[in-house]
C-alpha cells in the first residue's frame, strides 16, 4: 500500500507545485493590485493610473456576443511583433506614428473581471480602440449592418442588437442613417437597444495605453502626446 | 502485456472477461453513443461556422448563428460533449479490465451521472447560443453548469480509482492505468481550479485570461492526452499480442508530462499583460514536452514494429495507430506555437484552432474511434456491420483532420505575416480578411467531409447498441486474408 501511497503523492507533488506557482500565489498576490497616482513633477500628468474603469454593461454583451473570437485587446512589444507601430492602434492616429504604442502590463485591466484578450486576431486589435473610434453613429453603422462601410468586411451584423420601428414623424437623433443599399423599409427607421448603446460605451472605453508611472517611455511619450493636442 | 496462453484457463478467463463486460455495460455504451451524438452536433456547427466566418450573411442576421456564439458552441461540443464523455467510456472500460475489477455497485449512480452530464452539456450550449456566453476559452458555458459537470465527472472517477487501488500491486506495472487514474485526478483539480479562479473570485482581470489558457492547455496535456495515451498503451500490445516494447521508456513519458504538463498555457499571451516569466516558463515547458511525446512515440513504434501489416485489417489498431501518430504531430505544433520566435508569428491567428482539433479531434478522438471499435462489440455481443462504414468513418477523418490542420497551419503563418507586413501598417484590415477566406472555405469543406463520416458512424453505433450487429464469431476485419495473422488474443 505504501507504492500506492507513493504513487499518489507524486501526483500531487508534481502537479501541485506548477499550479501553486502559476495559479494560486499570482491569484492572490493579485488582489493587493491598486491603482497608482502619477506623479506631477516626473510624470508630468496628474491623476491615476489606470484612469477610467471600462464599461462593464457593455463589456457583458462584447462577451455574449462572442467579440473575442476575432477582435483582441492585448498590444505586444516591439520585440516579438509589430503591434505596436500599426495605424491607429494607439492614441497617435498618424499613418508613421512617431513612437511605438506601448505594450500592455497587468494594471492595465484592473477592475475588469476578466480580460478579453481574445482568440484570434481576424478583425483589427481594440486596445485602444477608444482612440481612433468614430461618431457613434458610424460605430452603431458597423455593428448594424458591417458591410455597408467596407464591403470585403467578415465582420458579423449584430441586428438583432437593434430595433426596427414605424417612423413617427421626424427621424429620431438615435435612428441609424444607412446608405440606400442597407435601409430598411420606406417609413421605418433603426434605433440602438440599450444593449447596443452599451456596447458603444464600451468600445469607446477602451483606451489602455496611459503612462505608466515612473516609466521613461511613457514619460517621453506623454508631453509629445499632450503638444498634439 | 502478456495475455494468458491457451489452456484450460482459457474459458474460466474468458468468463471472467465477460462478467467485467457485462457489468460495465449499459454505462459504457450509453457514453459512447451521447458522445457520438455530440460529435455530429459538433462537426455541423463547424461547418457552420466555418462558412459565418468567411459569409457572415449566410442563413441571415439571426443572432443565434452569428460567428460569435456558433464558434465556442463547437468547440465546447466537441470537448464536453463528445470529448470527455466518450474519454469517460473507453476510461471505465480500460480501466475495469485492465484491473481485473467487476463493477460492484453503483451502476446507477453512473446512469444518473451520465444523463446529468448531458442535460448540463445541452443546457450549457444552448444558453451560449442564446447569448448567455461568458467567452472564457472552453469555459463558455454560464457558471451554474460547472458543478454538475464536476459532480458526474466525480460519479465515474470514483469506482475507477476504487478499481485502480484494489489492483494496485507494488512489483506490478500498467501504464495504461496510470494514465487513466492519472486523468481521473487531474481532471476535477483543473476544472475546480480554473472554475474557482474565474468564476468565485472577485475578478482576477488579465491574470484571468492566462489561468483561461492553462485551463484549455492542462485539460490538452493532462487529460486528453492522458486517456488516449493510456488506450492506446492497452490497445496496442492487445492487438499485436507484443508487449510494450520498454517499460523504463513508458515511466519516463508518464512522469516527465505529469511535471511538465502543469506549467504550461499562459504562453498563449506571450508579449501580454502577465508577469514575463509566466509565459516564459509556459514557452519553455511547451518546448521541453517534445521529450516525454518522443519517448511516448517511439515506444508505440517500437511496439508496432514488423506488425504493420495488421494495421491494415484490424479497425481498432489502425485507428488507434494513427491516433498515436497524430500525438508526436500536435506535440510539434505545440513547440511550434509554444515558443516566442514561432509562437509570436502564430499567436492570435488559425494555427491556435488547429492546435485544439489536431489535439482534441486528430490525437484524442482517433485513439478512442479505435477503443470504441474494440469496445462495442464486446459489450452488445455482436459485430460491426459494414466493412465499408469502418473504412469510409476512417478514411473521411484522417483525410478531414489532416485538410483541417494543415490549412489551419498555413492560414497562420499567413495571418501572421500579413500582421507583421510593413505594407500593411498603414492600411485597414483588407487585404488580412481576403487572404484568410480560402483558407476558411477549405475548412468549411473539411468538416463538410467529416460530419459525413460521422453522421455514418453514430447510425453504425446506434445499429450495434440496438443488438443489430452481425452474428458472428469473427470480428469485422478490414482485410480478411490477414484474419488468420491476428492472434487468438486479439479477439479477447
Amino acid at each position: 500500500m505504501s507504492q500506492f501511497r507513493t504513487f499518489i503523492l507524486a501526483l500531487i507533488a508534481s502537479f501541485g507545485l506548477p499550479w501553486l506557482c502559476l495559479i494560486v500565489i499570482p491569484a492572490v498576490k493579485y488582489q493587493a493590485l491598486t491603482q497608482i497616482a502619477y506623479d506631477k513633477d516626473r510624470d508630468g500628468v496628474e491623476g491615476l493610473y489606470p484612469p477610467a474603469p471600462i464599461n462593464r454593461q457593455g463589456q457583458l454583451v462584447y462577451a455574449r456576443e462572442g467579440c473575442v473570437q476575432c477582435h483582441t485587446q492585448m498590444i505586444r512589444p516591439t520585440q516579438l511583433a509589430l503591434d505596436g507601430w500599426r495605424k491607429g492602434w494607439g492614441q497617435d492616429q498618424e499613418g508613421r506614428p512617431a513612437a511605438a504604442i506601448r505594450s500592455n502590463n497587468l494594471r492595465d485591466y484592473l477592475g475588469e473581471p476578466f480580460a478579453f484578450l481574445g482568440v484570434q486576431r481576424n478583425g483589427p486589435d481594440l486596445t485602444n480602440y477608444g482612440w481612433r473610434a468614430p461618431e457613434r453613429s458610424k460605430i452603431h453603422q458597423m455593428l448594424f449592418a458591417p458591410r455597408s462601410l467596407h464591403d470585403w468586411s467578415n465582420m458579423p451584423s449584430f441586428a438583432h442588437l437593434y430595433t426596427e420601428r414605424l417612423a413617427q414623424g421626424q427621424p429620431a437623433d438615435k435612428a441609424l442613417k444607412l446608405p440606400k443599399k442597407f435601409a430598411v423599409k420606406e417609413g421605418y427607421e433603426v434605433i440602438p437597444t440599450p444593449e447596443a448603446e452599451a456596447l458603444v460605451d464600451y468600445l469607446l472605453s477602451l483606451k489602455k495605453d496611459y503612462p505608466v508611472p515612473g516609466e521613461s517611455a511613457a514619460v517621453a511619450a506623454a508631453p509629445a502626446a499632450a503638444a498634439k493636442k | 502485456m502478456q495475455t494468458t496462453p491457451a489452456s484450460t484457463d482459457t474459458l474460466a478467463d474468458n468468463l471472467r472477461r465477460a462478467a467485467i463486460d457485462k457489468s460495465v455495460k449499459g454505462p459504457v455504451l450509453f457514453l459512447f453513443l451521447n458522445g457520438a451524438f455530440w460529435l455530429m452536433a459538433s462537426t455541423i456547427l463547424g461547418v457552420l461556422a466555418a462558412i459565418k466566418q468567411f459569409a457572415p450573411d449566410f442563413l441571415g442576421a439571426c443572432s443565434v448563428l452569428q460567428y460569435g456564439r456558433l464558434q465556442p458552441t463547437h468547440l465546447n461540443a466537441l470537448v464536453y460533449g463528445w470529448g470527455v464523455q466518450a474519454g469517460l467510456g473507453a476510461m471505465l472500460w480500460i480501466m475495469a479490465r485492465r484491473s481485473g475489477q467487476e463493477l460492484r455497485t453503483g451502476k446507477s449512480v453512473l446512469y444518473v451521472a451520465a444523463i446529468f452530464w448531458n442535460i448540463a452539456v445541452t443546457i450549457g450550449l444552448v444558453a451560449i447560443l442564446l447569448g448567455k456566453s461568458t467567452s472564457m476559452q472552453w469555459l463558455e458555458m454560464p457558471s451554474f453548469i460547472w458543478p454538475v459537470l464536476l459532480i458526474s465527472f466525480l460519479a465515474f472517477a470514483w469506482p475507477m480509482v476504487f478499481m485502480f487501488g484494489r489492483a494496485f500491486r507494488p512489483e506490478g506495472f500498467m501504464v495504461s492505468t496510470w494514465y487513466i487514474i492519472g486523468a481521473c485526478f487531474w481532471f476535477p483539480w483543473i476544472f475546480v481550479t480554473a472554475n474557482v479562479a474565474l468564476h468565485c473570485l472577485p475578478g482576477l482581470g488579465a491574470l484571468g485570461a492566462g489561468i483561461n489558457a492553462w485551463y484549455v492547455h492542462t485539460m490538452i496535456l493532462l487529460f486528453f492526452a492522458p486517456v488516449a495515451i493510456g488506450a492506446a498503451y492497452y490497445f496496442i500490445p492487445k492487438i499485436t499480442g507484443q508487449p510494450i516494447a520498454s517499460s523504463q521508456l513508458s515511466q519516463i513519458g508518464f512522469w516527465l508530462l505529469a511535471v511538465l504538463g502543469g506549467w504550461t498555457g499562459m504562453q498563449h499571451y506571450m508579449g501580454g499583460p502577465l508577469p514575463a516569466w509566466m509565459p516564459a516558463i509556459g514557452a519553455a515547458t511547451g518546448v521541453l514536452l517534445l521529450i516525454p511525446v518522443g519517448v511516448v512515440g517511439l515506444n508505440h513504434h517500437l511496439t508496432t514494429l514488423g506488425k504493420h501489416s495488421m494495421v491494415a485489417s484490424s479497425p481498432t489498431l489502425r485507428f488507434v495507430f494513427f491516433g498515436a501518430l497524430f500525438y508526436p504531430v500536435s506535440g510539434a505544433i505545440l513547440a511550434l506555437i509554444s515558443n516566442f520566435s514561432t509562437g509570436a508569428a502564430l499567436q492570435f491567428t488559425q494555427a491556435w484552432y488547429g492546435f485544439q482539433i489536431v489535439a482534441v479531434y486528430g490525437f484524442f478522438s482517433m485513439t478512442i474511434f479505435g477503443a470504441i471499435y474494440y469496445i462495442v462489440p464486446r459489450l452488445t455481443g455482436c459485430e460491426w456491420l459494414s466493412v465499408r462504414l469502418i473504412r469510409n468513418h476512417f478514411w473521411f477523418s484522417v483525410y478531414g483532420i489532416g485538410a483541417i490542420v494543415v490549412t489551419s497551419l498555413v492560414a497562420g503563418a499567413q495571418q501572421g505575416g500579413d500582421l507583421n507586413s510593413p505594407e500593411m501598417w498603414d492600411q485597414d484590415f483588407m487585404q488580412l480578411a481576403l487572404n484568410l477566406r480560402p483558407y476558411i472555405i477549405a475548412r468549411a469543406i473539411a468538416w463538410g467531409l467529416i460530419t459525413w463520416s460521422n453522421v455514418w458512424f453514430l447510425i453504425h453505433l446506434m445499429l450495434m447498441v440496438a443488438g443489430l450487429g452481425r452474428r458472428s464469431s469473427a470480428p469485422t476485419l478490414l482485410e480478411h486474408d490477414h484474419e488468420e495473422a491476428l492472434p487468438h488474443a486479439a479477439h479477447a
